[in-house]
């Protein structure tokens, strides 16, 4: 069968107007159901004709999975919430301008104007010969292409690699982890509300998924507990270019300090594993510590501890330390 | 006397259909019947094709087709066709098959087999000339060029183990060249240098990606060919298109009124366009065929990289006493010789009292190369001006006063013949340019600490070839009053349609709002122009219609001489009249003269044409024939020795120390480019190319799984042009202004100079943020910047690339 | 049912990248058939047998003691660790294909060095410490077999000569584990090339892609024989017939009866008078396993 890309074969598609419709409709249609939220993802994969859904689900017509509402201990988010919208709402701005800092940093204007968050959570990796179509592991094949001793894996992990040594792409994950949000994720008849560290998932876990999301299950809503509500924050991104492209390397943190010591510190950072890190080697050792320069270089040290590298992509341990200084001086960027 | 339009901003005549969208670029065409091509792309970067199966897809109903190599006209060996069933690169088209739409044709290439035998393939040229490395063609590594047919042919360029083995470890091998010219003599060159560098620098190959992909739709009616494309020139294209499928140019209609940038990947359009156009004559349909961004990234061009070793004497004074330049140029599936304009841009830039450049070409199973906007000057711009930083470092000399002390003047020379220079002021420009750019005050930020970012000013300095001549100039005044300027070059962004138009309208002292530009479509009768490459078109078609301009001029005079007595040079011509000049009261509208030319006839109406006229032109002419006045010229201007422009770029960086981020955040070009035609116009030439020169420098890049020879940065978001952010909010301008006095406009050429400018001060500003250190490599993305910063291992060897 | 996975490589080539996994349910579902069919027969069609015949005080009996020693401390700790490894194995293999995910390839790969370690154990052991030919499968052996094969179908016959030390069926079943153990490892050792691991630098291109789907489906192949093999075993292990061999995998002894019943001593012969001690070392003298006279007579 030759190859062709840039052309999406023919689909089934459903616009369903309510979560139970949408559910129903995975539930009903299985295994090769596609869940299509803003499509960036999507059709990247629909247009090289590698993913080949027979049927698509797309949420845009599901009002209840848009907008964003305050909450008792908190906000919830829908899932189909524009990037835009993230990046500008007051609340979010107000007490959770870490999530609003990587959403207002996703690719381009047109981009975050269409991309969701659940979208942008849920999406999958970049490596290149995965997206290339190669058989990878990832694709259900048996070989990692990209760790391979000639291979190009600048973009590649320097922690968690199990056979796969992909990244998450994602910039929002990282900050969802650190402010301890819950997704809320569901399928015909039950409902799961799952830590946003453990939404990501390893190659050890399931290869072929970046996220425990399975066929039929659905992502809902992200809900930001108050617990860091107004905490300090530290959120950046490095990329190649300064638009439209995927970090590099990104580091999210929540902090607290009290009496110039930090009591509390959530550290999370992406591009460098196959799933977005929280780094509780660093958390720990910095836990008690006074805010200085001296706990920030130890802080980036002990980011790095068990970092291995590629052949590549050796210059993500100093970024990477630096970042995780950075983000422990406490100032904010 | 209508005020002089060179020099002036006007609003092209493309402008609003292009901005409200009603522009028609070739997709967005359609005709009666017209049907859908897709192409099936060689998976492996170098096999024979040993067999296609089509049955499957030729019976799928809405197939009506396929076109493969079998039905190509016959081509020389070495050259490259549309469809081969030897793919010498990833991507390159073997077939295409036409359906009633895009989905349906997708799905019959889909269900062909065509059994691929893998062939050795090689990326690098060093592998290729390792004793035992690969060829990229069955053939050979290079084509050997000779006037004599039995000694031209392909041949095979192998190095000694021991020449590898001498470089080093980290240094270019320089085994036995193809190319070497010696200016000079470099061993006294170098014995008098107070100053030796010596270094092996790395540029990498990089695609257009043009925003318009090369899409075309054919379709025949009554014989004739009907072919929409994108080109950068059209009078040109037609003529390739027609003598590639062996038919008459007038039996060829071009069009190609838009073209969504070509940068030299599309000079007489691209072999692709031949598909639709063979597909409809054996389908019987209109065929549009819509090249994707994918598709693109292969057949789409691409700069050839080189990997070179570079050894500059310097004098105390900075004065460069040598260079000894020796080149490894990529040359792709298809070859390329880039290496040589480099050689000769080294030469006119430093003035080297002596210089020798060897280099060798060699194919790749890589995509095609083609000339990419300054092809081989941005390269080696890029390459060496952070070496003449180096120097100027160490020689304790200012950088923008080491290269005034070598600039060229007018009497400067360049290339192996020392060829003579038709002007040069580039001392004025790096003078302006220090004023515009500020550069003493910069200079002073240079290495200042703010937090974790550190300032770092750079500048280069980037010459160009600006203009050929020779070709023809094609007018009438049409009894309505109005100048018809036709123009057979393209118009791909750079206004030139309109800008070399004027120089016709000067002439005449024709009110621009009654100038008319013809252009883009050949059933439009149009003259023979230059491709619109090389940055020849501001030179050549100023020349071109300032010649058919006087000739119109002469036969207006004429005519008002025969009406009102006197002689023809008693008369002047000004705001659409022919008048005495000693009474102006005495005129004649050129709508009168138009009508007097038709019944006049003869030289008046195009009936007659000088005998210097290009076929293509006297075809247009005699169409155009008895509808007004008609004025047809080529240009016989003196012209001796070569048009060069000038451009030098000022930047201004901060790179965070921690991250190895730059941020562009000044930039500055000026020029020397002549005459200003149109200052705006000029702007966005001299601003973008320098982005494209940023892209050079800091991002854009092409990346190969060196197991399997397939790309990867076939998508915009991996391939990372520059975005709009990476460029400065506020870019700055300048230029010297000063004509060329070769040239009866003034007006040189300056599409190409300001990549190479935009991308040597990007990476001299690097250079020096990072405290002098030059990584002698381009892109220098934050991997290779934080690697130097860090002390740590750079992530390629000093020879990598395509990584 | 699809037998193989095929990939298309990076040059649009198709390849063979291993079993399909339906295969691990056929093996199991062979299994499965094979056992309960088994167990039906012998409950419903196999002529009945006392578990435990008596045997009456006889000259063979004389001087023997009450346990004779079927397995040393050495055998039956090679035998368990390798079984733990097989499970780990077997576990860490199939358990993520059916939708039991966890990360299980360093696991695997440890567990699959400690089978080759426990391999190596054995070989030794059996090279210099145990007797090889006790595993030989002689001419008579299958002959033997042939006849019971026949007396099955006939349903008469007089039973054959009882066996050695092992039975042909422990033979047969413990070659065949060699053959598809040794294919496992040797595949595994290769497939070792594709992971990160201590040892060597990961190289995916040690081998053609083609010959790598090879080496994919021979240690997918072994790895579902082993699902089947390894059912069957457990099966016999837990058969009330058989528990007294069991049992001697966890102790070490069999019975004077169960040795008399089952075995020829002629073919096994057990050391008398010196009471079996089950303590000792593997390889003094009085816990030397019974030794088939053809050996001694070559002494």
């Amino acid at each position: 069968m030759a190859v062709i890309r840039d052309m999406i074969p023919a689909f089934e598609l459903f616009q369903p107007t309510s979560v139970d419709d949408a559910l129903s409709l995975l539930a009903q249609h299985g295994d090769d159901t596609w869940v299509l939220a803003g499509g960036l993802d999507s059709f990247d994969w629909f247009k090289d004709r590698i993913k080949r859904p027979k049927v698509v689900v797309e949420l845009s017509g599901v009002e209840e999975l848009k907008g964003i509402r305050s909450t008792e201990d908190g906000v919830e988010i829908g899932a189909m919430t524009t990037l835009t919208e993230v990046a500008t709402n007051s609340e979010i701005l107000a007490n959770y301008g870490l999530l609003a800092k990587a959403a207002s940093q996703v690719a381009t204007p047109q981009i975050r104007n269409q991309g969701t968050l659940g979208g942008n959570v849920s999406q999958d990796t970049r490596c290149w010969y995965y997206r290339g179509g190669w058989p990878c592991y990832r694709a259900g094949g048996n070989i990692c292409y990209a760790s391979a001793p000639q291979a190009m894996n600048r973009e590649h992990c320097i922690f968690g690699a199990d056979r796969c040594v992909a990244v998450n792409p994602s910039d929002t994950a990282p900050t969802l982890i650190a402010l301890d949000a819950k997704m809320i994720v569901k399928r015909a008849n039950r409902e799961r509300v799952i830590d946003a560290e453990d939404f990501f998932i390893g190659p050890g876990t399931d290869i072929t998924r970046m996220t425990v999301l399975r066929p039929g299950d659905l992502l809902t809503s992200i809900r930001i507990p108050a617990t860091w509500a107004g905490a300090s924050f530290y959120w950046e991104k490095v990329e190649d270019r300064k638009s439209w492209d995927f970090a590099l390397v990104s580091v999210a943190r929540a902090m607290r300090v009290s009496n110039g010591s930090i009591t509390e510190a959530r550290v999370v950072v992406n591009g460098v594993a196959p799933y977005p890190m929280r780094l509780d080697a660093v958390e720990a050792a910095v836990r008690g510590r006074p805010l200085s320069e001296e706990t920030a270089q130890m802080g980036g040290e002990v980011a790095i501890r068990r970092a291995k590298a590629l052949r590549h992509n050796d210059y993500k341990l100093p970024l990477i330390r630096n970042l995780v200084r950075r983000a422990l001086r406490g100032r904010p960027a | 006397m209508a005020e002089k339009l060179i020099g002036k901003d006007i609003v092209p005549p493309d402008l609003v259909a292009k901005v409200t969208g009603r522009a028609k670029f070739a997709e967005d065409f359609r005709a009666p019947g017209m049907v859908f091509a897709k192409l099936l792309l060689s998976p492996m970067p170098h096999a024979r094709v040993r067999n296609v199966d089509a049955s499957e897809a030729l019976s799928m109903p809405g197939v009506l087709g396929m076109l493969t190599p079998d039905d190509l006209p016959e081509a020389p060996p070495r050259s490259e066709r549309a469809l081969t069933y030897e793919p010498l690169y990833e991507g390159e088209p073997i077939l295409a098959v036409a359906a009633v739409d895009e989905t349906t044709a997708a799905d019959a290439v889909e269900r062909i087999k065509v059994d691929f035998e893998p062939l050795p393939f090689v990326l690098d040229p060093l592998k290729s000339l390792h004793p035992n490395g690969p060829n990229a063609r069955t053939e050979g590594n290079y084509f050997f060029r000779s006037r004599d047919p039995e000694e031209q042919g392909f041949r095979t360029l192998k190095w000694t183990e021991a020449d590898f083995a001498e470089a080093g470890e980290g240094r270019m091998p320089m085994g036995e060249p193809q190319t070497e010219w010696t200016v000079g003599d470099i061993d006294a060159g170098f014995a008098e240098a107070a100053l030796v560098l010596d270094e092996t620098i790395v540029h990498q190959s990089l695609s257009h990606h043009p925003m318009e992909p090369r899409s075309a739709m054919a379709y025949w009616q009554n014989g004739k060919l009907y072919l929409h494309t994108s080109t950068q020139s059209v009078a040109q294209t037609r003529v390739g298109v027609a003598r590639a499928l062996d038919l008459e140019p007038d039996d060829v209609v071009l069009i190609g009124e838009y073209c969504g940038g070509g940068f030299g990947s599309k000079i007489r359009g691209s072999p692709i366009q031949l598909v639709p156009a063979l597909l409809s004559r054996k389908i019987g349909r209109p065929v549009m065929l819509r090249i994707t961004r994918y598709e693109e990234n292969y057949i789409g061009r691409s700069r050839p990289g080189f990997q070179a070793r570079v050894k500059m004497g310097y004098r105390a004074d900075g004065r460069v006493t040598a260079v000894d330049l020796y080149i490894v140029e990529d040359g792709g599936a298809y070859g390329s010789g880039d290496f040589r304009t480099a050689g000769t841009v080294a030469s006119l830039s430093y003035q080297p009292l002596s210089m020798r450049l060897r280099g060798v070409s060699l194919y790749t199973n890589t995509p095609p190369r083609s000339a990419q906007r300054g092809p081989g000057g941005a390269q080696i711009v890029g390459m060496l001006e952070p070496i003449m930083d180096k120097a100027a470092r160490q020689l304790g000399i200012d950088r923008v006063a080491i290269r005034r002390i070598n600039a060229p003047d007018n009497n400067g020379w360049l290339g192996p013949q020392r060829a003579s220079l038709t002007s040069a002021y580039v001392r004025e420009a790096l003078d302006k340019g220090k004023e515009i750019f500020g550069w003493e005050e910069k200079i002073r930020l240079s290495g200042r600490r703010n937090g974790t970012k550190v300032t770092g000013v750079g500048v280069g300095l980037s010459p160009f070839v600006g203009g050929s001549t020779g070709f023809d100039g094609l007018l009438v005044i049409r009894p309505d009053g109005k100048l018809y300027i036709h123009q057979g070059i393209g118009n791909l962004g750079t206004h030139s349609i309109a800008d070399t138009a004027r120089a016709a309208a000067d002439v005449l002292g024709m009110p621009w709002n009654r100038c008319v530009v013809v252009w883009g479509d050949t059933s439009n009768h149009l003259p023979w122009s230059s491709v619109q490459a090389g940055s020849q078109t501001t030179h050549a078609h100023t020349r071109a219609n300032h010649a058919a301009a006087m000739d119109a001029k002469r036969k207006l005079q004429e005519i008002a001489a025969r009406e009102f007595g006197g002689s023809p040079g008693d008369y002047a011509t000004a705001d659409g009249s022919v008048y005495l000049r000693s009474n102006r009261l005495q005129r004649m509208s050129f709508a009168y003269a138009a009508r007097r030319a038709i019944q006049i006839g003869g030289k008046y109406s195009g009936h007659e044409l000088a005998d210097n006229l290009n076929a293509v032109t006297v075809t247009s002419a005699r169409a155009l024939a008895g509808q007004g006045l008609v004025a047809a010229a080529r240009d016989t201007y003196r012209h001796e020795g070569s048009t060069w422009s000038f451009v030098v770029g000022f930047a201004l960086v901060e790179l965070d120390v921690e991250t190895g981020q730059i941020d562009l955040k000044e930039y500055t070009a000026v020029t020397d480019c002549g005459t200003v035609v149109h200052p705006r116009s000029l702007a966005a030439q001299l601003h973008g190319g320098a982005v494209q020169g940023f892209g050079i420098a800091r991002s854009q890049k092409w990346v190969f799984d060196p197991q399997w020879g397939v790309s990867f940065a076939k998508r915009f978001y991996t391939a990372r042009p520059p975005g709009i952010l990476d460029v400065p909010l506020e870019m700055k301008w300048g230029a010297v202004n000063k004509p060329d006095p070769q040239t009866p406009v003034g007006a040189k050429g300056i599409g190409e100079p300001p990549v190479g400018a935009g991308s040597a001060a990007v990476a001299s500003a690097i250079s020096d943020a990072l405290g002098g250190q030059c990584l002698c490599r381009t892109p220098l993305t934050t991997d290779v910047i934080l690697a130097a910063l860090e002390g740590r291992k750079q992530p390629y060897g000093p020879l990598e690339i395509h990584v | 049912m699809d037998f193989w996975r095929r990939a298309t490589n990076p040059w649009d080539q198709d390849i063979l990248i291993g079993i399909a996994w339906d295969l691990m349910w056929a093996a199991a579902i062979v299994g499965v058939v094979f056992l309960s069919g088994h167990a039906l027969y012998m409950w419903l069609l196999a002529p009945k047998k006392k578990l435990s015949a008596p045997v009456g005080p006889n000259e063979a009996a004389a001087g023997l003691p009450d346990r004779i020693v079927r397995h040393t401390v050495a055998a039956r700790t090679f035998h368990w660790l390798m079984s733990v490894a097989m499970f780990v194995l077997l576990i860490t293999a199939f358990f993520p294909v059916v939708g039991i995910q966890f990360a299980w390839v360093t696991i695997h790969w440890i567990a699959g060095l400690g089978l080759l370690l426990t391999v190596i154990y054995h070989i030794v052991h059996s090279i210099f410490w145990q007797d090889l030919r006790s595993m030989w499968i002689s001419q008579e052996e299958i002959k033997g077999a042939a006849s019971e094969v026949a007396r099955f179908f006939k349903r008469s016959g007089e039973p054959g000569s009882k066996p050695g030390k092992y039975p042909l069926d422990h033979k047969l079943y413990h070659h065949s584990i060699i053959v598809v153990t040794t294919l496992a490892i040797a595949t595994g050792l290769l497939m070792m090339f594709r992971v990160d691991t201590p040892f060597w630098a990961r190289n995916p291109y040690l081998l053609s892609d083609q010959l790598w789907g090879v080496v994919y489906v021979v240690h997918g192949l072994s790895g579902v024989a082993l699902i089947t093999l390894i059912m069957t075993h457990i099966y016999f292990a837990i058969r009330p017939e058989k528990l007294w061999i069991t049992r001697s995998m966890i102790k070490g002894w069999v019975r004077r009866e169960e040795y008399l019943e089952h075995h020829d001593p002629k073919r096994w012969v057990v050391k008398k008078e010196d009471p079996p001690t089950l303590t000792g070392v593997a390889g003094s003298a009085q816990l030397r396993e019974g030794v088939p006279q053809n050996k001694r007579s070559n002494n």
